[in-house]
């Protein structure tokens, strides 16, 4: 038995050891760049970091990304000024862009069809509309210079507060057990795929053991699906109403689909403007989504730059 | 609790630690454990199914000891048919209830009338039904046929039928072989552990890399046939052939590997059915548990092949037919089986059905011959075919999907439904192919490497496929448990 579970570790280890070794030289787990809070407290990138990023297992999408000065994924850096023009688009991993070469953003596109203007990109996974007013809020001097702001916006995940408050939760994966957790590759890379999954659901289900389970999925009834829209209202009139907002520069980007008609009247009645991707996105003949995740792949990115392009000649 | 799920490992872990340390010292004790853990393993699923192989186990416990204890041959047959009314009863209603009830009512509504059906119950199929009676069956058929003496010992017996490894799946154990493993005791080896854990490993590449991986692609087409054009549903069942090989052998090396762990040697139910050279060897290679449970206890009884050609032909009909119905309720396996029964008895006229029993293709030699090519060519194609049936919905879907084959044969590039390169597949299959090949001729050592770093690297490339292959989203239950 003992030589048993000896040579059985001494082979698992090895055999792991080998794997991490070729998940890095072919470079099958994305590399994850550090995040930080800046003096604004605003959460971003630490500046000046590269890497790739790749999805699924294969490597069946491969991107490389370069956080710039201000601490976002994009080719150029942030230089605001009346003499330019300038577009900004914010919002989440949508904006990010980290499924994509960083010279093929949403931005470069934008940038491609606009001759002359520059288009800065303050995209951030899991940036919702606190974050967005904030940042924006935040580094007012600097928006204050940008002509147009596109601020990237799901109803369901961004209005579940109304008010801006660092994440901790997020920040917890800087912490040093993360840090070193993340140089292991293997560990990424079987992470990624969900290989670890069942893992971690046999350990929570272990965890829950004894506890009342609520694993059971309750349907929301129409009276708590209204609720829920008019706390969101009522979080999205305080956001509003703490950090302002430009009627004349600000337009949302956001799916009419997704969206529920409350808002969008409130939106209409309000003189707050949006570019609806709904349309357009679903009458494409050919896929606008990455394979493994809802991202827009280059196709996809092509129709939101250009539907941001229209709407921005519209309002010259 | 299926083999390649987390839950199982974890169990495994502890039930192997607790056998060897705490519950090694007697074999009543080993056996009070596996029947123990054996029940938490089937409970694990649905406990009130326990009480289903707790009376399998009972009825034929007991009509064993009858039949050996009675000595007028008329008196043995009851009993054994007592046992064999029980266990097909059994399987019939479990199993073959609804089916009957819906063919009777279409038979009726050809006939012109038209009755409600108010018969067919919502029965859940209880897991590893069609195994286990099996299983308990050959039991009274030994000691029917005077080539096993029945066991006074409760415990073993039960032991036997629930031996959790091959308890859901098989391979159908015959008494003979497990039973008198069970009623002795087991000394640990490590060789035997070792050679288990390297089945457990290739069987859950097999089940992860090669099954699961092909699941969707053959979904996909099977589910949306009258779209494809005929090559892309040549390449559906091609990739089924390889995808339910994969899963049904894959399940049976972790079987018989999990066995191994615990001193006890199952016998092997894949040897390599891809590489035969007739028919009739592909059935001396694939699921033979179940064929030569059907020859021993079937084709044999029957006359076999020791009565005229024509009653050998019937006999062959016979357990081809009864083979698909084992498969389930639906005529798809019984045609299935009636395609094989077609295929297999040429073979058996021309005399050629045995002489591939004790040889490998390129036996001594690195490569095949370019006939032997060609015989595994024919052979792969003809048991591929049959799978249209085996893998259709229905008999109208199984002939219409040969129809868009025969009729109006266009090609086409077909792109994986996920959109993954299927370049990568192709690859795989034939480097899978390629070390089936160099493995053929042990099934029960498919990492025999005498340097140890070749070994060594070929346990990497094994793991490092299931990382590549393995996906989240798919369904990773194993095919033969619907059976």
């Amino acid at each position: 038995m003992k030589k048993l579970f000896l040579k059985t570790t001494l082979y698992i280890v090895l055999v792991l050891i080998s794997l991490e070794g070729i998940v890095r030289v072919f470079h099958l787990a994305k590399d994850n760049p550090a995040r930080y809070i800046d003096k604004h407290k605003v959460e971003k990138w630490v500046p000046n970091q590269e890497g790739y990023s790749v999805t699924g297992n294969r490597r069946q999408n491969f991107s490389k990304f370069y956080i710039n000065n201000s601490g976002y994924n994009s080719y150029r850096e942030f230089t605001p000024s009346k003499e330019k023009t300038e577009i900004a688009l914010v919002g989440d991993s949508f904006i990010e862009g980290f499924h994509q070469h960083y010279y093929n953003s949403i931005g470069k596109k934008i940038e491609n069809r606009l001759e002359g203007v520059e288009v800065y990109e303050y995209g951030y996974a899991g940036y919702d509309l606190a974050d967005q007013l904030h940042l924006i809020w935040a580094y007012k001097d600097q928006f204050d210079l940008i002509d147009h702001v596109v601020l990237g916006f799901k109803f369901e995940n961004d209005l579940t507060r109304d008010e801006y408050h660092v994440v901790k939760d997020r920040m917890q994966l800087e912490s040093p057990l993360y840090k070193n957790l993340r140089r292991i590759k293997l560990l990424v890379y079987a992470q990624n795929i969900g290989i670890l999954d069942p893992v971690r659901n046999v350990i929570s289900r272990i965890l829950m053991l004894g506890k009342k389970s609520n694993n059971t999925k309750k349907v929301a009834t129409q009276k708590e699906i209204e609720e829920k829209q008019l706390k969101y209202l009522e979080n999205f009139k305080s956001l509003i109403d703490i950090y302002g907002f430009d009627k004349a520069r600000f337009v949302f980007l956001l799916d009419s689909n997704k969206t529920p008609g409350v808002f969008l009247d409130y939106l209409d009645h309000s003189g707050l403007k949006y570019i609806d991707t709904y349309h357009e996105l679903s009458k494409s003949k050919t896929p606008t989504t990455l394979i493994y995740d809802r991202h827009w792949n280059n196709h996809g990115r092509n129709i939101i730059a250009s539907l941001i392009v229209e709407n921005y000649k519209l309002k010259d | 609790m299926v083999f390649n799920s987390i839950e199982f490992f974890i169990f495994l872990f502890i039930v192997f630690v607790l056998y060897w340390t705490l519950f090694k010292t007697h074999v009543k004790v080993q056996n009070v454990f596996l029947v123990i853990v054996s029940y938490i393993f089937y409970g694990w699923w649905d406990w009130r199914f326990l009480s289903l192989i707790l009376l399998s186990t009972t009825v034929d416990y007991f009509t064993g000891i009858m039949i050996d204890s009675n000595t007028k041959p008329s008196r043995r047959k009851l009993w054994l048919w007592v046992s064999v009314f029980f266990n097909v009863g059994l399987l019939g209603f479990f199993k073959y209830f609804n089916f009957f009830i819906d063919s009777w009512l279409d038979m009726v509504s050809l006939l012109g009338y038209n009755i409600k059906s108010t018969w067919t119950l919502k029965i859940i199929l209880p897991v590893g039904i069609s195994f286990y009676t099996f299983q308990t069956m050959s039991y009274s058929f030994d000691i029917y046929y005077n080539k096993l003496k029945p066991t006074k010992d409760y415990l073993s017996f039960a032991a036997f039928v629930s031996f959790f490894p091959q308890l859901v799946a098989g391979p159908i154990e015959r008494a003979s072989n497990l039973l008198s493993q069970i009623i002795n005791r087991r000394v640990f080896s490590y060789d035997q552990v070792v050679g288990g854990l390297k089945l457990i490993l290739w069987g859950l590449f097999k089940k992860i890399v090669i099954a699961d991986a092909l699941a969707p692609i053959v979904d996909d087409i099977f589910a949306n046939y009258s779209s494809y054009p005929a090559s892309t549903l040549v390449l559906g069942v091609t990739l089924f052939s390889f995808q339910v090989y994969g899963d049904f052998s894959g399940y049976s090396d972790i079987a018989i590997g999990t066995a191994k762990l615990f001193g006890i040697e199952l016998r092997s139910n894949f040897k390599f059915p891809n590489f035969s050279r007739n028919v009739a060897e592909y059935w001396q290679r694939w699921h033979v548990s179940l064929s030569t449970w059907f020859r021993h206890y079937v084709y044999i009884p029957l006359g076999g092949s020791r009565v005229s050609k024509l009653k050998s032909v019937r006999n062959i009909i016979i357990i081809f037919l009864v083979s698909g119905f084992w498969h389930g309720a639906n005529w798809t396996f019984i045609f299935w089986g009636a395609f094989h029964a077609m295929a297999y008895i040429p073979v058996f006229l021309m005399g050629r059905n045995t002489m591939y029993k004790h040889n490998v293709v390129g036996e001594h030699r690195l490569f095949p011959s370019l006939i032997e090519i060609g015989q595994l060519i024919l052979t792969f194609s003809i048991i591929t075919f049959s799978r249209i049936f085996f893998r259709s919905e229905s008999i109208t879907d199984a002939f219409a999907f040969i129809k868009i084959i025969c009729s109006n044969f266009s090609y086409e590039v077909y792109h994986h439904p996920m959109g993954y390169r299927m370049i990568d597949y192709y690859i795989l299959i034939a480097l899978f192919v390629l070390y089936e090949y160099r493995i053929r001729k042990d099934e029960r050592s498919p990492f025999k490497f005498k340097s140890k770093i070749i070994r060594f690297i070929v346990y990497t490339i094994v793991v490092l496929g299931m990382l590549l292959f393995y996906d989240s989203h798919i369904d990773r239950s194993f095919i033969y448990f619907q059976f």
